[in-house]
């Protein structure tokens, strides 16, 4: 009995060696792939940082209107948080590189299906960006337009391209990342015909006026409205 | 210079047939109808002012038109050409050269053509016509080739007869400020007709700038720009009253915005290094009458420009706020808050404002087109004030208004020196 005792004791022994003696190399060397990673996500942040100063980024950004939807996000300027971005996207995917040599039953599998996702991350915050600079410039060309040729509610007309933009941005997003696809698709068609039919009728029946004065300006005699102001040249 | 691919075989082999010539007139035809009067005034000129000298009429016409058979007579003398004048015998051959292009020549495409013609025929004197309009006078060809080829001037740029409330943009803003920044008052500096000599043809020709838009909408800015900083001679030449034909876009005030003001700011953008150096501008030679004026009636709606410029400065005020400096917003804010009657755009707030908007035009704080088109409000607040307080002034008057319009520019110069070396503050 003591001695059946003693042998399933040594045996757990051995075996907790034998452990020890297998995971301490895998652990150490998860270590050193992270440290490398760190090493790495750090260069990277550096290169990535001056390449994008170069480049005069934040001034396009700027320019495109993404430096204020990051502001009032509370996020970094662009330089900044796509320099951060490569750093933690480089270094936490070292350390799942180095996760995945402890051999965790399961954890590999968790690890490979987060890798697959992670362009689709990347396309959707992409998709949102180019939305965001799109919604901008194009809501600003509407309003100096629409402002420049005394168009009755420049901002309406601005907000709105703005908000048609924004949406389908959104939609492709969550498409994208395959959030409810189809919820998106029917939400979106619902809104943004919705949106259409709003304005089609409001501009037809609620604005009857407003239109008949519109088309009047773009189809009627223009010799009229160019009497009205000096010649600039 | 690029002639294998800038001058089509056909037109070499018609260039080559010229030979050297002393004067060349280009154009770019529009239509045929004018084509063919503005050929019989040119060759008018001709005939009446340069009886002995070599000459070359250069069209450049749209591919798809067809003039070729209204324009390119090839060589052939004046009187064969059924356009003699009653006493007056050309002993030279008149020429005429037709530069085929495909669609439309915008008038970078024409003016580059016709230097590079120029440059080839080795022309001493040259000028370029307006395309559009029904009427060329003859005495306007010769106005503008006589100083270059006679008095050995570099560009000649046209004055007109002007309605007093016509041409403010040019008189406001275009004028005044490029005396100040480049140091030479030319008053037209931007029109349909000028004149240059075969020296700036062929430094013009030689710059790698003929794919810029502003130089393909308006290079003859641009090319007085580059006389004036190479130290070229320039001067004005008076071409009587300015005709419909001259007058291009219309009141397409934003239109016009974009190919003036945005190429005058793109010349201050790449002369920056000459333009810090110089200090007060040159006169500038002028034959004929210097300015001329006259008081027809007009039927202007300042009500209606003064609300363009209210509603237009209270939309655009987040483009505006990162366009000028908070003060001079501020101060443009305080001003249209004003009654109608009450308004004045005054000179000091109008030569800061287009600092601001030429500094963030260098530091390109927004796009660079958006930013010009932002200016057309303001444009209009000017000249509703412009309208108001010159409503009864004589032409002495308002040449006294102009003069103290530039020396304000003068004076605030190093205002603008100073936002233009500042560090550009990122703004929403």
């Amino acid at each position: 009995m003591r001695q059946t005792i003693v042998r399933a004791l040594e045996e757990v022994y051995g075996n907790l060696v034998h452990m020890i003696a297998e995971f301490l190399p895998r652990f150490l060397v998860m270590l050193i792939i992270i440290a490398i990673g760190l090493l790495a996500a750090v260069v990277l942040k550096y290169i990535l940082r001056a390449l994008l100063g170069l480049t005069k980024l934040d001034r396009v950004s700027d320019d495109a209107g993404a430096s204020r939807v990051l502001r009032m996000a509370h996020l970094p300027p662009m330089t900044e948080l796509l320099s951060r971005s490569i750093f933690w996207v480089t270094w936490i995917g070292f350390i799942l590189v180095g996760l995945s040599v402890l051999r965790v039953a399961g954890l590999q599998e968790q690890i490979s299906r987060l890798f697959q996702f992670l362009p689709e991350v990347f396309v959707a915050i992409l998709i949102l960006f180019l939305g965001a600079v799109i919604a901008n410039f194009l809501s600003r060309t509407a309003l100096l337009a629409a402002v420049n040729a005394g168009h009755p509610s420049p901002k309406i007309l601005s907000w709105s391209i703005r908000f048609v933009i924004w949406i389908l941005a959104i939609s492709m997003t969550l498409e994208e990342l395959g959030v409810a696809r189809q919820t998106v698709i029917s939400a979106f068609s619902i809104i943004f015909g919705a949106s259409m039919l709003g304005l089609a009728i409001a501009f037809g029946l609620g604005g009857q006026d407003l239109a008949r004065k519109c088309l009047e300006r773009y189809l009627g005699d223009t010799k009229e409205k160019e009497d009205k102001e000096p010649q600039p040249l | 210079m690029a002639e294998d691919v800038l001058l089509s075989d056909d037109l070499l082999s018609q260039l080559m047939s010229v030979g050297e010539v002393d004067l060349l007139v280009g154009m770019s035809s529009h239509n045929t109808a004018n084509t063919v009067s503005h050929l019989d005034a040119i060759e008018e000129s001709f005939q009446r002012n340069f009886v002995r000298q070599r000459v070359v009429i250069v069209n450049v016409a749209s591919r798809d038109k067809g003039e070729d058979s209204v324009v390119a007579k090839g060589p052939g003398n004046l009187a064969e050409a059924g356009v003699r004048l009653p006493g007056i015998t050309s002993l030279r051959t008149s020429h005429r050269v037709t530069a085929n292009v495909a669609g439309p020549p915008s008038p970078g495409i024409a003016l580059r053509t016709i230097l590079a013609a120029a440059d080839l025929l080795r022309a001493r004197a040259c000028a370029v016509v307006s395309p559009a309009g029904s009427n060329l006078h003859p005495d306007s060809v010769a106005n503008l080739l006589r100083p270059v080829y006679r008095e050995k001037f570099d560009y000649v740029a046209p004055l007109y007869t002007r309605n007093k409330y016509q041409g403010l943009l040019a008189r406001n803003l275009l004028y005044p400020m490029s005396r100040a920044l480049f140091g030479c008052g030319i008053r037209e500096l931007f029109s349909d007709e000028w004149g240059f000599s075969g020296r700036l043809a062929a430094l013009c020709l030689n710059q790698d700038v003929w794919h810029e838009q502003a130089i393909q909408a308006r290079p003859e800015a641009w090319m007085a720009i580059s006389a004036i900083s190479s130290d070229f001679r320039c001067c004005q030449a008076f071409l009587g009253e300015k005709s419909q034909a001259t007058k291009g876009l219309g009141t397409d005030i934003v239109e016009v915005l974009r190919q003036t003001v945005g190429t005058l700011f793109w010349c201050l953008e790449t002369q920056q290094s000459w333009r810090l150096e110089r200090g007060r501008s040159q006169p500038v030679p002028t034959f004929g009458p210097a300015h001329e004026l006259t008081s027809d009636p007009t039927d202007l709606d300042r009500h209606r420009i003064f609300e363009m410029f209210r509603s237009g400065v209270t939309e655009l005020e987040p483009i505006l706020s990162s366009i000028l400096d908070p003060e001079t917003h501020s101060e443009i804010k305080s001003i249209v808050a004003l009654a109608e009657g009450k308004f004045r755009f005054k000179s000091d707030i109008w030569v800061r404002t287009l600092y601001d908007f030429a500094a963030s035009y260098h530091h390109a704080v927004i796009n660079r087109d958006h930013l010009v088109q932002a200016l057309a409000p303001l444009y209009r607040g000017m000249t509703y004030s412009f309208l108001v307080e010159h409503s009864d002034s004589s032409p002495a008057e308002m040449e006294a208004a102009s003069e103290m319009l530039c020396d304000e520019f003068v004076l605030q110069k190093p205002y603008l020196m100073e936002r233009w070396k500042a560090k550009v503050e990122v703004k929403s």
